[in-house]
């Protein structure tokens, strides 16, 4: 064997003890310092373990490759109950497993919501006591390869995006953007909010339909990359990518829908995060190839029901790690405050799991205002995003970084060691079922979902 | 006064001298700054401060002073030495995001390389592709915390010297197994000493350049042939530690043989010196095993009773490299009332060596009384356990090892143990202590240890120094030679002579 | 008056200035200051009598001191002094904390190894953009071919004529010179051609006999040490590249970034080294 070090000049990378490292400048060593400190509290055994096994280095290489080399493309709009396992009575919402009792606000507005819009209450009153009773089932979305933003609620008569991965085969769902002000994914029931709602079944869903079929499927890598470079991060910027999704479609919607194209064209094009939920569904299908990897320490979905904050991981199959969810730190709209904000809720965090929303914030200079105010601390948060991952996107990259690509595949392992905790971007929601959205900010996730994993992938080390 | 602050990490040297300066404060009675590490937590309460609810990520700050006045001076000097640090650290990256592992600090300098070329100086031959990638890792985080660390850099297949201690057996196993695969070479773990392109890693001397390469499970061992090698003229190219362990059984030498290897095919590598206590012996067959497929030739010096001192060992080298062994230098003990011959004159390496005339000198006369204890005070540990074995005799004390060490700096950096110990030697009795010089030892250790040697001799200790140390060591050879003379003791530069020497006084030999 | 206090700083030095940093203090003055490094000349006899005193970004040239922290400015002529241990620059002591080989061994190389490179070389050389100074000079042909025939006389002859040829600080045949010499001697020990050898001992008497009085003090302290063997960073690379030890390509480019010409200039000197030391192969084996 050789070893390049005993030709050459010495170049030493130092970690811990500062005189050493000053032992090495003053005999002009150069150096790179690493800024160490001890892992968080309780983890040192369990790092130690999972470190260990032999597993991991390829697990995880293997389950990021083929979370960053997925070929997201919207194949489809078609309504939730042609797709999704979803009988009568059942309803899909965002996050980890969630009770009706333990529901916040804007959670139990969106239950209702749908309550109303299938028609399985009259009221309000009697959505609420039947939903409390337990009439309806209530799933994650995430166990139905699908993603649904703030609420997350899917029921059957929604219309949704499909997105397929043209690489490893998977298919995604998530349900269309209903704009902003009041809507259900904020908690919203009132009769414009469920109008909106029909119209979309009737109209929108329809319309989209018949378009993506004289198109055929729209590359979402493409165009995600292409989204990246004109200013979105794509969570709570996604003014660019609407625009080119609304470009791709236009000319096929009129040729199919000429009667309803205008209508359409003016309620997308109206709506900045129309492309949120494409875009959520082409990360779910990517997160999702990665899944099921022995040993793999990767993070795969990053969501939040309004109470709990949880995460997967790919080498622990589809269980959950949850810790309570925190309140957003951002701008509030109007004169809405901190009080009126809702504990972090959604699955649309499944952005910065698959490299995008508060791990892309550098591409974003124009949103910099949720991250402290500075294009600097832009760029800080999505550096300090390429700590804890596992890669750096082959197609989505930064052009104020150099082209660098975006920092992804959230490694649990890396958590644990630096504390830094995921950087995500997200509007708030107000607490009080019916208000709506109340500001939009950065939340962090609590550091007990990723260390209750850290302990799950500890013990399902293999023993010798 | 009792705080903890949250959210602040130090490493735990740099605490230490925190500590330090402010113990030294008047009016300060005690004062410990450190992590609140359990171990910490139970010096702090040992030294009566009752303390808060608190763990290892925050920072504990425990003061105690004689009165108001005092305590707030020392809370500012507290406050003036933290904020020192913070700038340091902060001040290391000009863009402000260091980064938090090594496996980011190899990604980063991965980054810039690929990105080549974008230095705006034209004039300079860097960032070229390549120029920045880091050559080796160096780790010395807290040992339950090194083997992340190492990891990253076996993983990227990059060499890690693990300076830490208290790092788990098996951990040092797998990262010696993964290393194997990767082409990495794992140093240590609680390796003290390397030497890399003439680049002294954690306690190493400044040395020649030269034809020999050392692999040294020890690390005081390697220091000793490294200088005396460096005194006969004869350049060390490099020094691979690979921890006190790696030729027990359980680690089977992986690293050992790997350096061996790394050695044969290194061309600027004419011969190479193996350096460790005995091995077990499954580990020693394989060991001669290796080296016997060699091409370059292998001096090895397994220090055990029947086998080459450090010295000898050196010897041997320089034999096999076709030089002869210059008689090693001395410097022997300036008499009371006797003026010290000047430092221009050089060490006293021919006519008056006191390990050549043991009849001259205070020290005969004593030895004339019968039987002296023999009293070893070291900070090597192989340079205690090689005069332990030459003397013979006597009572060995290596104030390097871990159970001195929990909580406070090595004694190479902070005498104080072992100022006690020379204090409390009863007159009559001989010392025999070890003075290591070069990167990370005390910047000056004959200024604190000279007066105790005075004081020492003052009583009628005999007292007996091996100097380890090249001409190039940043202390200076040859001055702290002259103090400790100065101050009565026999100062020899091969720790084998100075054991000899002082088993003499002592009139076991 | 008081003089100003001193700051110390530590650095590492190259081990052809050991002699110079240990011998008793000399004077010397400062010849020549860049952001990145200063030039001192020495009142001495022994070489190298120039020494250069360089950041880590610097070229590390084989009489260089590198220091890590930013060399203060100083004025061109100012006093300075070398020896006792220390370089002394207005205020500033430095000290070496560490030595550096500037003269590696590389070690056996296998000939066929170094004829296989020679091509490479040749066609990285001829694509890069970077072109020698003295392109097309007759004397500089009449080098290689006096080199690759072992003709001494056609050799020294055209090595003479190339001492100070050419503007700058290191004028473009210096720095020929310069990498004929290390190649010569390097490749030549590596690959066991002894007439290589020999070549490089009397060309490097014959450039390096009155080379102060030819040439700019610093390039006659880099002859210096060229006739030694001691070479800078980026030429020792392109050596272990040539020997298989690392990337060539790389070890390439970064020398030919060197200077306006002085890269390409020291990188012709190598390939005529190299292309010397294979012919002179063939003529051994034909001697024996």
């Amino acid at each position: 064997m050789t070893l390049p070090m005993l030709s050459g000049e010495p170049r030493v990378i130092t970690a811990g003890t500062e005189v050493l490292g000053e032992a090495l400048d003053a005999q002009a060593v150069p150096r790179v310092t690493v800024d160490w400190r001890p892992p968080l509290p309780g983890t040192a055994g369990d790092l130690a373990r999972v470190l260990a096994d032999p597993r991991r280095a390829a697990a995880n290489a293997r389950a990021v490759d083929r979370l960053t080399s997925a070929r997201p493309q919207l194949a489809a709009v078609r309504p939730a109950h042609e797709v999704l396992d979803l009988p009568p009575g059942a309803f899909l919402h965002a996050g980890p497993p969630i009770t009706w009792e333990r529901a916040s606000g804007p959670m139990r507005g969106a239950l209702i919501g749908a309550m109303l819009l299938e028609g399985l209450a009259g009221d309000e009153e009697e959505a609420a006591a039947r939903l409390a009773a337990g009439a309806v089932r209530l799933e994650p979305c995430h166990r139905h390869r699908t993603v649904g933003p703030m609420a997350g609620v899917v029921s059957r008569s929604m219309w949704m995006f499909e997105v397929r991965d043209a690489e490893h085969g998977g298919t995604a769902y998530c349900s269309l953007n209903e704009g902003l002000g009041k809507v259900l994914r904020y908690g919203a029931y009132g009769p414009e909010v469920i109008g909106r709602l029909r119209w979309m079944g009737e109209v929108l869903g329809p319309v989209l339909r018949a378009a993506l079929e004289l198109t055929g499927p729209l590359d979402l890598r493409a165009l995600i990359a292409q989204a990246l470079q004109m200013g979105d991060e794509l969570h709570n910027r996604n003014r660019a990518a609407t625009s080119l999704l609304v470009r791709e479609l236009a000319p096929a919607m009129v040729e199919a829908a000429p009667r309803h194209a205008a209508e359409v064209l003016r309620f997308a094009g109206g709506n900045d995060h129309f492309f949120l939920n494409p875009g959520m569904a082409a990360c779910k299908v990517s997160a999702d190839a990665a899944r099921d990897v022995p040993g793999s320490t990767l993070v795969v979905a990053m969501a939040r029901n309004g109470t709990d904050f949880g995460v997967q991981v790919s080498g622990l199959g589809d269980r959950w790690f949850t810790g309570p969810a925190g309140v957003p730190d951002g701008l509030y709209l109007g004169a809405y405050g901190p009080a009126d904000a809702n504990p972090d809720i959604g699955d649309s965090t499944i952005t910065e799991t698959a490299g995008l929303g508060g791990f892309a914030m550098a591409a974003a200079p124009a949103i910099v205002r949720f991250v402290g105010g500075d294009v600097s601390d832009a760029v800080a948060a999505t550096r300090s995003m390429y700590e804890i991952t596992l890669a750096e996107h082959p197609a989505y990259q930064i052009p104020g970084l150099g082209f660098r690509g975006t920092p992804v595949g959230v490694d649990v392992t890396l958590v644990a060691r630096t504390g830094l905790l995921p950087t995500v971007n997200t509007g708030i929601a107000g607490r009080v079922a019916g208000t709506g959205q109340v500001g939009a900010g950065l939340v962090s996730p609590p550091a007990s979902a990723f260390t209750a994993a850290l302990a799950a992938l500890a013990e399902a080390v293999p023993a010798g | 006064m009792v705080q903890v602050r949250t959210g602040t990490y130090h490493d735990s040297v740099s605490l230490m001298r925190v500590s330090q300066a402010l113990s030294g404060l008047p009016g300060v009675e005690a004062a410990m700054v450190a992590m609140a590490t359990e171990l910490n937590r139970g010096i702090a309460a040992e030294l009566g401060f009752a303390l808060p609810a608190c763990g290892p990520a925050d920072l504990l700050v425990a003061l105690r002073a004689d009165d108001g006045t005092a305590a707030a001076r020392a809370a500012a000097e507290l406050d003036r030495l933290l904020s020192g640090l913070a700038v340091r650290t902060a001040g290391r990256d000009a863009a402000g995001h260091p980064p938090r592992t090594v496996r980011a600090a190899l990604r980063e300098a991965a980054g810039t390389a690929g990105n080549g070329g974008t230095t705006a100086n034209g004039g300079t031959a860097a960032g070229a592709a390549g120029e920045g990638d880091a050559t080796l890792v160096l780790v010395s985080v807290p040992g339950p915390h090194a083997f992340a660390e190492a990891l990253d850099a076996v993983e990227a297949g990059l060499p890690v010297m693990i300076f830490s201690d208290n790092v788990p057996v098996e951990q040092e196993v797998l990262l010696k197994r993964r290393a194997e695969e990767t082409g990495a070479l794992v140093m240590g773990p609680d390796c003290g000493t390397a030497v890399i392109g003439g680049a002294g890693l954690g306690f190493a001397n400044v040395l020649r350049p030269g034809p020999v390469g050392i692999v040294a499970a020890s690390g005081t061992g390697a220091q000793q042939v490294a200088c005396l090698l460096d005194l006969a003229g004869v350049g060390v190219g490099h020094i691979l530690g690979v921890g006190g362990r790696d030729l027990s059984a359980e680690v089977g030498g992986l690293s050992t043989l790997r350096a061996l290897e790394a050695f044969d095919a290194d061309p600027a590598t004419e011969l190479i010196v193996l350096i460790s206590k005995p091995p077990a012996p499954e580990v020693a067959r394989a060991v001669r095993e290796a080296v016997e497929k060699l091409a370059t030739p292998v001096v090895t010096a397994f220090l055990g009773p029947g086998e080459d001192d450090l010295t000898a060992a050196a010897e041997s080298a320089l034999r096999a490299l076709g030089a002869e062994p210059p008689a090693w230098p001395s410097w022997p003990a300036v008499s009371p009332g006797e003026e010290p011959s000047g430092g221009e004159g050089g060490p006293g390496t021919g006519a008056a060596a006191p390990g050549e005339a043991p009849e001259a000198g205070i020290g005969s006369s004593r030895a004339a009384a019968g039987r002296r204890t023999l009293r070893g005070i070291y900070s090597g540990g192989t340079l205690c356990a090689e005069a332990r074995l030459v003397a013979g005799t006597g009572e060995f004390t290596d104030y390097g090892d871990d159970g001195y060490t929990r909580g406070r700096a090595h004694p190479m950096i902070d005498p104080a143990l072992r100022l006690e110990a020379l204090a409390a030697v009863p007159s009559g009795d001989v010392v025999l202590l070890d003075v290591v010089l070069g990167h990370g030892a005390d910047p000056d250790p004959a200024a604190r240890l000279a007066p105790a040697v005075a004081a020492a001799v003052a009583r009628g200790v005999s007292v007996v120094a091996a100097l380890v140390g090249s001409e190039g060591d940043p202390q200076g050879l040859a001055a702290q030679a002259q103090a400790l003379r100065a101050a009565g003791a026999d100062v020899f530069a091969s720790n084998a002579r100075a054991a000899r020497h002082a088993a003499r006084l002592a009139g076991a030999r | 008056m008081r003089a100003p206090a001193r700051t110390h700083a530590t650095g590492a030095a190259s081990t052809a200035l050991r002699r110079t940093l240990e011998s008793s203090r000399r004077p010397a003055r400062v010849l020549a200051a860049f952001p990145s490094g200063v030039y001192l000349e020495v009142r001495s006899d022994l070489e190298p009598h120039v020494i250069a005193v360089v950041t880590g970004e610097a070229t590390r040239l084989p009489n260089a001191m590198v220091v890590g922290d930013p060399i203060p400015r100083v004025s061109v002529g100012a006093d300075a002094s070398v020896g006792d241990g220390a370089i002394e620059i207005g205020s500033l002591s430095l000290r070496a904390h560490r030595w550096w080989d500037p003269a590696p061994p590389l070690g056996p190389v296998d000939p066929v190894r170094l004829a296989q490179a020679l091509p490479v070389m040749t066609e990285l050389c001829d694509r890069s953009p970077k072109r020698p100074g003295l392109e097309g000079n007759g004397a500089a042909g009449l080098l290689a071919e006096g080199c690759s025939e072992a003709s001494l006389l056609r050799g020294i002859m055209a090595a003479e004529q190339l001492v100070g040829l050419g503007p700058g600080l290191t004028p473009s045949g210096d720095d020929m010179l310069a990498g004929l010499l290390v190649a010569l001697r390097h490749l030549g020990t590596a690959a066991g051609v002894g007439r290589a050898v020999w070549l490089a001992d009397w060309l490097a008497a014959a450039v390096t006999f009155d080379a102060r009085g030819r040439t700019t003090p610093i390039s006659a302290t880099l002859l210096h040490c060229a006739a030694r063997g001691e070479a800078s960073g980026e030429v020792l690379a392109v050596l272990r590249g040539l020997a298989g030890r690392q990337s060539l390509e790389s070890a390439l480019h970064r020398l030919l970034q060197l200077g306006h010409t002085s890269g390409a200039d020291l990188a012709w000197g190598l390939r005529i080294g190299l292309s010397s030391v294979l012919d002179l192969r063939e003529g051994d084996r034909r001697d024996r």
